[in-house]
């Protein structure tokens, strides 16, 4: 199933201007492959390229989508995800205004509602940034 | 793997990521004590344990696995 747009709003509590996640195009218990366009008025551009704060919201956003997808399927509410921890992050090109970023999530290990995600951006095949996180699903 | 070396194997892992002295990990000791583990710190041991042995501690175990020897035997019998 393909979340677009305001789908994703069934998946994560964030809304405009700090949605940084446009599509999900799959998720498993294991793994997940968001995507975000850049468009011109995305308040993390800089100059016509889209910078660090924002691919990092984005990494966050996508583990935090690829969460709200198990809680979609078992019919709860999204839960507000926090960053605990940011470990090995390595920007290699700040994506350009029009670009489509393209992001692979994959759990590592999850304890008492801490997730351990190691994340990759593209842009087509271009590497873009790598980046391990912890991130805190906040229990209503 | 033996169980003599697969306690060498925690051991060595587990001072080397958690910059301990292997001489302070026993099978007595609390793990979240020793290692000076936080809950964030904690999913860090769970996910080198999967990545160097293979085998996932889910969190309603790891309750179970206090102790050096407890995570011993958990491991050993999963391998």
């Amino acid at each position: 199933m393909i979340f677009r747009n305001n789908d994703i709003y069934q998946l994560i509590p964030q809304r405009p201007p700090m949605f940084m996640v446009d599509v999900v195009w799959a998720a498993t218990e294991s793994d997940a492959d968001t995507g975000l366009t850049i468009q011109e008025n995305n308040i993390f551009v800089e100059n016509g390229l889209f910078r660090e704060p924002g691919i990092i919201e984005h990494i966050a956003q996508s583990a935090a989508a690829f969460a709200g997808y198990g809680t979609f399927v078992r019919g709860e509410q999204p839960k507000l995800g926090y960053i605990g921890e940011i470990k090995d992050c390595v920007m290699h090109e700040f994506p350009h205004v029009g670009d489509e970023l393209r992001t692979r999530i994959e759990l590592v290990a999850e304890v008492n509602g801490i997730r351990l995600i190691n994340a990759e951006v593209h842009v087509q095949d271009i590497l873009i940034a790598t980046c391990q996180m912890k991130i805190f699903l906040k229990d209503d | 793997m033996e169980k003599n070396e697969l306690i060498a194997k925690v051991n060595s892992v587990l001072a080397e990521e958690f910059e301990v002295e292997e001489s302070v990990i026993t099978a007595e000791a609390n793990i979240k004590q020793t290692l000076q583990l936080d809950s964030l710190s904690l999913v860090d041991m769970v996910a080198l344990i999967e990545s160097e042995f293979g085998v996932k501690i889910p969190a309603g175990d790891l309750a179970k696995v206090q102790t050096f020897g407890a995570l011993y035997d958990y491991l050993a019998e999963r391998q």
